[in-house]
Parts: C-alpha cells; structure tokens; sequence
C-alpha cells in the first residue's frame, strides 16, 4: 500500500508492506523500518519499534487523518491523483476564510502592483485586505460587494504582468 | 418565572440550561437551520426553529425569538452572550412585550454600548480611563493621535469585544485604518462612529465581575485577568490576576462598584480595565455574562446565572459583599475550531471523535458532542475547558493534563497552540502582556506547528488505515488516555518531534 499525505506544507510518501505477524515494513520519504502493530480496543493502535511501545489513535474524516500519537496530534490530507494548485504557485487569489465581501477595488484587465489591495473581505470581526502576492493583470474577478465567499474560493485570478514570461 | 427562553447556542446555551433546571425552571432552546439537533436544543426542555443560518435570519431575529416565547409559553429570556445580548432595543422588545429580560436594564445596555458615553461616565465615577479621543474628521483623530503619541487604537464606539479594532503605529497609516474602521463599525453596528485610544504597550488585560440589584447596590466577585490574547481575543483567563497585587487588586474593585452604582446596575456585568505602569485605566463595561465568567464561580464558588435569575425574580442580591469569599484559583482555556497551523482559520466538520476532559477540579462547557457538526456560520468555540486549584501553580498543571486528555477528531482545533501555551515559561511565572502572545509566543509555536510529523505518526495513519481501525466510529470509547501517554512519546526516539525539545 502506498499513500501521499500532505503534511502541512510537505507532501510525505509513505509505502506499507506487511511482513507477517503483525509486524509491517514502513517506509516514509525513503526512510524504512519495522515496526509492531496491535490493535486496542476503541479504534486504538499499539505500535511497537525498536525503541520502545506506544499509543496511536487514527481517525478518517474524509480525506483526513487526524493521529493522536502519545501526547501529540497530527493530521494529513490524503493526497488523491491530481495536487489542487494553492495561493501564489497558482493564478489564484483565494478567500482565506469564509466572509462577506465589502470591497472590489480592481477591475479586470488593470495592471496591478505587487501590496496592491484588490479586495476587502469581512470575516471573523475583522476587515481582510486581498492583496496582489506580485505584479500582473487581473484576468478575471469572483467578487461583488455584499457576496457571501467560501473559505478556499478564487476571488481574483492574476496573470503574470507583460514582459514577464509567460 | 417559570420558563426561561435562551436566545442564543453552542457552549453558552447549555450553560445556562443546565442552572435554570437546577431551578427547576423549563428551558426553552432556540435554532437556526444549521442547528438542527444541536446539543443546546437536546439539552433543553424544548426546541424552536427560529430561521434560516445566517445570524441575522435567526439568533439576531428579534421577531422570530419573541415569537418562540410566545409559542413555547416562556416568561423570561436570557441572551447569553454575542448575538442579541447588548443590543438595548431588543432588551427593550423583550420588556415590551411583557416578557422579563435576564440581563441589565435597555438604557444600561444603550450607554455602556456607546464606548464614548462609557468613558465619560467612568470619568464622572472617578474611574481612570484610557487615553484616547472621539470624532468624526479623520484628520482631526490624526492631529490627536499625534499628541497623545503612536501606536493608537481604533475603535468602534458601538463596538466593543474586538471587533472593527485595529492598531495604527503612526500617522501614515490613520487615515486609512479611521476609514476601514468606519466601514466595518457602519455594517457590524450601524454606526460609523470611532474613536481612538491610546496603545498602552505591555498593558495587561485584568476585569471586575459586578452584580447589581437594579436600585444602587452592587458587589464585585473579584477579578479575572485576560491578558493572553491573539488579536484582541482572549484564549486564556485566570483569577486571581497574576498581573496586579493585592492592593491594585482592591482599588480596581472598588472602582468598578462605583461604577456599578453609579448606573445603578442590574444584574451580572464586568468593568474591564487595563493595567500598565502599576495603574489601571477603564476600557469598557460589558453588559453581559462573560465567556470567561466560568473562572469566577470556580473561585467563589458563586453560580452567575443563578444571580442572575435571582436579581431578574427578585431585584435584589442574595448576598452582600463581605460575604462573598475567593479561595484557590482557576483557569480557563478556550477550544476553537481554529488552524493554528494555518493562521487559526475557522475550521468546519464533523466531530467525529470527541473526547472532552473527566478530573475532580476539571470542568468543561462544551457545546458539541461526538457527532455532533461544526458549520461555518457561527463562533467555532467548541467549549472551555476549566481547571480549579489551591494554587495557581496546581491550577495550571491540571488544565495542561485536562488539555492533554482531550481528543478531539475529525475538526481541526487550537488545541496544540493551548498545550504549547500552558507550557510556556512565561505563562508559568505570570509574565505576559496581552501583546506577548503575538510578539513573543506566535515565533516559538510556528515552527513547532509547521514542524514535520515524526515518520511514526505517518506509519500509524496508514498501519491503522490498513487494519481497517480507522473507520470513523459512532461512538467514542469512556475510557481515559492511557496512563502511559507521556512516557510513550519519550518513546518515539528517533521519530521525535523535532520542535518539541
């Protein structure tokens, strides 16, 4: 079994073979080692490694993983064919909450300078400023005053501005 | 009084459920569609659909809410806290139609409402206040801004709790932040209207809870100090304050008795004040019962909506001041639906696995149970988590264990930024202002958020996933974290986290 998972800002790679016995070959980035599995009552997980036992408990919400581990929490996102381009890599200029848009200040087809303010978003007691990550040209624009906006929605779509490479 | 409406939901509702059956009152839960079978409407005695999701559809529906009371028959209504809970006309409504409103007086909520009025009035009481002006000429906020010196505060007057704040660090930037501020006051208020205030640099965040009978008595239940803030929302309260000795302590009580007084305050209320330089300056009056006023009943022991029942039956206060005592102290973290890791985004789901804190000096205020769904509509405060000791010391310790036992799966939660925070040094030895979690502590748990997971927690996602014990399950087990918790992780060795040492 092999599965990506994004890992915060990473992408991990992490391959599964069983080797018997409740015994497993891991291997995560390229890095490999055994370890033990038994399984506990209430969804819990003993892991056994060379330096010593402990508790996991997984959860699957979707494409999450949340992993309590010890003391610890962690979730991944299964990552399925296809990345989903995000932020700056991306021509996008996406909500970063859900809100209410209050302002457009650009139109599209204007040049825009990298700082620029191109839309105000209200969300979470607080006026949010979409700003223009670089200089470019507004292809396109999502927004309208008064809109309701997901979290993750592009609001603006940027090109790269002339000159640049395409 | 026999029925008491709650007009409000989540953590706060089932707060308020739960004393008025002690009572022996009848709860009456309202909802909105994102709602439906919510714990606050299972909690209660009975259930009404107000409208649709957006807050102004259905818990800030004046209508609609009054329209449940007469439906269900109540006599009463309490509002909590947010929503309709300092807004003077509605209180104003609920009296109008011949219902008891739960809360202060309409013109206590209208004056206190208007920052600017609150001022003046402190001043009247003898009440020092924060440096600061009123107007609506940008330019002349500015010319005062320059006098009293950068960085300012500006500030909605009708606002109040952090909303439509921000911080201006010199005059270039004013004029901008007046108007953006005057935007976002005319659409959350109705009022354009601003002011500024001086920034009191390393101030820390210390209020007075006040009751008031209504005719010129009132007493205060010491203070609560709320100085770990991210950007100006309170994550962590504590009483006693860490920040103010015992005589600064006394002499901002009194002011905010007097202030009490002189308004001759109905009901539960708290004077917030910040503390710099060895002295305190009035902020606000809130109206309301606090989301913090857990940390209060714990260390006096006083039930708050229990008085507040009382003041509203029976116009006056079960007690008098020398009879209320403070023993030990309290603490209390905050659970939000938030990414720590992604700049404490509001997060939404399904709680597929929940597991709130058990412990003799633990208590929570939840609003979610296993199951139960966090929509995107509403505050993403999921609970409190409270922890009670003789000493703060011990008081901490247990809400670190508590927050360390809580298991919550299925919605991303700040839960990592509490544990990293209780365990702070600075937050063990009382040292914070309410800038320093966003100064000091955002530059330590960063990277201790963004940091990679040890490859043993990769290995258990999929081993789990592979034995098929990962399927979401419907009911979490009541068993406790294995007792072995911390020892496992010091078992991880070379799958440690690397931003944990």
């Amino acid at each position: 079994m092999r599965a990506d998972f994004r890992d915060g800002e990473r992408i991990r790679s992490v391959e599964l073979t069983p080797e018997g016995a409740g015994t497993w070959r891991v291997s995560v980035d390229g890095s490999e080692f055994l370890i033990g599995a038994e399984p506990l009552d209430g969804g819990r997980l003993r892991l056994v490694t060379p330096e010593g036992a402990s508790v996991a408990e997984v959860t699957m919400a979707g494409s999450r993983r949340f992993v309590r581990l010890g003391n610890l929490d962690f979730v991944f996102e299964r990552e399925v064919g296809v990345r989903r381009g995000g932020g700056a890599q991306a021509g996008g200029l996406e909500s970063p909450m859900p809100g209410v848009v209050t302002r457009v200040m650009a139109m599209p087809g204007d040049a825009v300078k990298k700082g620029q303010p191109l839309v105000a978003l209200e969300a979470m007691k607080m006026e949010h400023l979409i700003r223009a990550p670089r200089d470019g040209r507004i292809r396109q624009l999502n927004a309208q005053p008064g809109q309701m906006v997901a979290g993750g929605a592009t609001l603006v779509e940027l090109e790269e501005a002339a000159g640049e490479k395409e | 009084m026999r029925k008491v409406l709650i007009a409000n939901r989540g953590e706060i509702a089932c707060r308020i459920a739960s004393t008025l059956h002690e009572l022996g009152l009848r709860s009456v839960a309202v909802y909105s569609e994102a709602d439906q079978g919510a714990l606050h409407t299972r909690m209660a005695s009975e259930a009404f659909a107000i409208g649709a999701a957006e807050p102004r559809a259905s818990y800030l529906n004046a209508q609609a809410l009054l329209e449940a009371a007469k439906r269900s028959g109540a006599d009463a209504i309490h509002p909590g806290y947010g929503f309709l809970a300092e807004n003077a006309d509605f209180a104003a409504a609920v009296e109008a139609a011949g219902l008891v409103f739960i809360g202060p007086a309409p013109e206590q909520i209208r004056t206190m409402g208007d920052k600017r009025a609150a001022r003046e009035l402190a001043r009247r009481a003898g009440v020092p206040v924060v440096p600061g002006a009123e107007g609506d000429d940008p330019a002349g906020l500015a010319r005062a801004a320059e006098r009293m010196g950068y960085p300012v505060m500006v500030k909605a007057a009708l606002g109040g709790g952090g909303k439509g704040m921000r911080v201006v660090a010199d005059g270039a930037a004013l004029v901008e932040a007046v108007e953006s501020a005057r935007r976002v006051a005319a659409s959350a208020f109705g009022d354009p209207a601003v002011y500024i205030e001086k920034l009191l640099e390393g101030a820390r965040h210390i209020e007075v809870q006040v009751l008031g009978d209504g005719r010129g008595e009132a007493v205060h239940l010491f203070e609560r100090e709320c100085s770990l803030q991210r950007r100006h929302q309170k994550v962590v309260e504590e009483s006693p304050a860490p920040g103010a000795d015992e005589a600064l302590r006394a002499r901002m009580a009194e002011a905010a008795v007097a202030l009490a007084k002189a308004v001759c305050y109905r009901g539960a209320g708290t004077v917030e004040f910040l503390v710099a330089g060895g002295t305190f300056h009035f902020l606000e009056m809130n109206t309301r019962l606090q989301v913090e006023h857990p940390v209060t009943e714990l260390v006096t022991g006083v039930d708050l909506v229990r008085q507040q029942v009382a003041v509203a039956t029976e116009g006056r206060l079960p007690f008098t001041q020398d009879q209320v005592r403070r023993r030990g102290h309290a603490i209390e973290a905050r659970v939000y639906a938030e990414d720590g890791a992604r700049n404490f985004l509001p997060q939404s789901g399904d709680l597929v696995r929940l597991r709130w804190p058990h412990g003799a000096f633990v208590r929570v205020d939840q609003g979610f149970e296993a199951g139960d769904r966090v929509t995107v509509h509403y505050d993403p405060l999921l609970g409190k988590i409270i922890a009670y000791g003789p000493s703060r010391e011990l008081a901490l310790q247990r809400l670190t264990g508590a927050l360390d036992e809580a298991r919550v799966h299925g919605v991303i939660t700040n839960l990592p930024f509490l544990r990293a925070l209780l365990r702070a040094p600075a937050v063990r030895a009382g040292a914070f202002d309410t800038d320093w979690i966003e100064r000091e502590f955002m530059a330590v748990f960063v990277p201790l958020a963004t940091a990679p997971a040890p490859e043993l927690a990769l290995a258990a996602a999929v081993v789990a996933e592979a034995l098929g014990l990962a399927a979401p399950q419907k009911s979490a087990p009541a068993g406790l974290a294995p007792a072995c918790a911390s020892d496992a992780f010091g078992a991880l060795g070379r799958w440690r986290h690397p931003g944990l040492d």
